[in-house]
């Protein structure tokens, strides 16, 4: 296709988006309220993702080994846990590491400890994190199964409870996103079906003097992609003025301070999230104006 | 060329609006469609277009049967042509210039070569002046030339008009005739319907007669040669 000729479809398109501005408006407005909605299950899912990962790493499996075990079984345990599927790293904590860590975690009352400092009984440990935190039960029970293993501590009520949250958000994002896709081009189609019945006297006459079906649909597809890409563009904005609000108070709300996350910054999703709109907009769009046209090309 | 071989039209309605009708036009002709009203010239001008189909019968155009056309060739058929309507079927949110130049967007010109064509045809109509109004701005004649100048815009082979000149004063009507036979003497085909006697008599062109959608007779001369 000529350059000329996309000029002049697109010009086309943008003067049915102008010529049927009530419908143009009220379709905007509904496409954004579900982008919208779509947006925040979006945004949540995110950021529970991230906080799993967050506590993924932070916070390990942490594998204690008996006593009485030699370096060399020390050695040979770490070793077999190593070489498990899930297992992303393994680290090796010493007595005088773990009496460091406690020391920490104690701050101003680290003075309780002062009789490990000479006779330091502290168990060695393995930190075990995880590649994918589902398998965390089967994990835990194969190492069990191990020898010189005293006991498992892990953070398990937490992350199953995130990974139950995370599966909720994923299900309802896409039944949501499935809603949003049927509601949009039902709405786009329609618009679209007005402004070619509005148009009908203008296709017969193209039609009359040889223009093909194709030339004509252009301009309402273009008109459907306009009406998706504007409603994409204000509904990042809308979404990321709002995010930027909700996240600010969430993050200096004491809550979160006191458990120690921290949520995504919204530049951090900026590039997904307008890939996302961009997609639905011009996808919707071209879908909506193409349903919409099909019986009144015959002429 | 056109040719028609035993063509019958019956609308839904029940009107039988072109009987039997059978002649070719050759490459190069021109050819007046007369008869009276409701004879059945623009069904038969609408049978050419394939905007009707007929009934029963075949309709060739250079060389080929239309009857059996795909309808997506149906737009290329119709560029082969210059047509001037009867109802203008201009479009009445763009300019006249718009008008013209649409008929060249459609077979994909380049923009220099509309910029170049789009003023001429429309000098050549007597429409530069005009360029920039919108069709409601317009005389029925006015509207009728921006017809013209769309339909000749392309240098189509094949020229077919309607009644162009069913809206002139008689000395617009002869310029424009005059036109037409000038078009036609560099080598295009020209088909018009009228009803303009004094115009047909004096042209002295083949003309092909119709009364209640037969035809009455066909041969070279005035609208009134012996019935
Ligand atoms: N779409 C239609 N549906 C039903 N009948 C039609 C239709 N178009 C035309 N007719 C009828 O067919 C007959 C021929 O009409 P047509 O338009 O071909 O006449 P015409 O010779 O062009 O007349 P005029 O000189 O007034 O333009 C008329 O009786 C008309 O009423
Ligand atoms: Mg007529």
């Amino acid at each position: 296709m000529r350059f000329n000729i996309l000029g002049y479809l697109i010009k086309e398109g943008f003067r049915n988006v102008f010529k049927n501005k009530k419908s143009t408006i009220s379709s905007l407005t509904i496409m954004c309220a579900t982008m919208l909605v779509f947006g925040i299950f979006f945004l949540i899912g995110e950021n529970v993702n991230y906080i799993i990962n967050t506590v993924e790493q932070a916070q390990g499996i942490e594998v204690f080994i008996e006593t009485d075990a030699t370096e060399a079984e020390i050695e040979e345990l770490g070793t077999k846990i190593r070489a498990m599927d899930a297992v992303n790293k393994v680290e090796y904590v010493t007595k005088e590491q773990a009496l460091n860590r406690l020391k920490d975690r104690l701050k101003d009352q680290a003075y309780v400890l002062e009789i490990y400092e000479e006779n330091n009984i502290l168990p060695t440990s393995y930190i075990v994190t995880l590649t994918d935190l589902s398998k965390t039960k089967e994990v835990q029970e194969e190492i069990l199964t191990f020898d010189h293993v005293k006991r498992i501590e892990s953070s398990d009520q937490t992350i199953s409870t995130l990974l139950k949250i995370a599966n909720g958000i994923r299900i309802g994002t896409g039944v949501f996103l499935l809603f949003l896709i049927v509601i949009s081009v039902f709405i786009i189609s329609n618009t679209i079906k007005l402004s070619v019945h509005s148009r009908r006297k203008e296709i017969s006459i193209m039609k009359y003097v040889g223009a093909t079906n194709s030339f004509i649909r252009w301009p309402f597809i273009i008109e459907g992609i306009i009406i998706g890409v504007v409603a994409a563009l204000l509904s990042i904005i809308i979404i990321g003025l709002l995010y930027n609000l909700v996240a600010g108070q969430i993050m200096e709300s004491s809550v979160v301070a006191l458990i120690n996350i921290s949520l995504l910054s919204f530049s951090e999703m900026f590039n997904l999230i307008i890939c996302v709109y961009m997609g639905l907009g011009i996808g919707v769009g071209v879908l909506g104006s193409a349903i919409s046209m099909r019986k009144y090309l015959e002429v | 060329m056109i040719e028609f071989r035993n063509v019958n039209k019956t609308y839904s309605t029940g009107t039988e609006a072109v009987n039997n009708a059978s002649f070719v036009i050759n490459k190069g002709e021109f050819a007046f469609l007369v008869g009276s009203s409701g004879s059945g010239k623009s069904t038969i001008i609408k049978l050419i277009l394939k905007e009707e189909e007929p009934t029963s019968g075949n309709i060739i155009i250079n060389g080929k049967d239309t009857t059996f056309l795909k309808p997506a060739r149906v737009p290329y058929l119709r560029r082969s042509m210059g047509v001037v309507f009867q109802d203008f079927r201009l479009l009445p949110d763009k300019t006249v210039y718009e008008n013209v130049a649409f008929a060249m967007y459609i077979v994909k010109a380049t923009p220099r070569h509309i910029r170049r064509q789009v003023p001429m045809v429309l000098s050549l109509v007597g429409l530069s002046g005009k360029a920039k109004m919108y069709p409601n701005e317009l005389s029925g004649g006015e509207q009728q030339r921006v017809a013209l100048a769309r339909a000749l815009v392309n240098n189509p082979s094949m020229l077919i008009a309607d009644e162009p000149t069913g809206n002139l004063d008689p000395d617009t009507a002869w310029e424009i005739m005059s036109l037409l036979n000038e078009i036609n003497l560099r080598g295009t085909t020209v088909v018009v319907a009228t009803h303009a006697k004094d115009i047909v008599d004096k042209m002295n062109k083949r003309v092909i007669h119709l009364s209640k959608g037969k035809i009455v007779s066909d041969k070279k001369g005035g609208y009134d040669c012996e019935i």
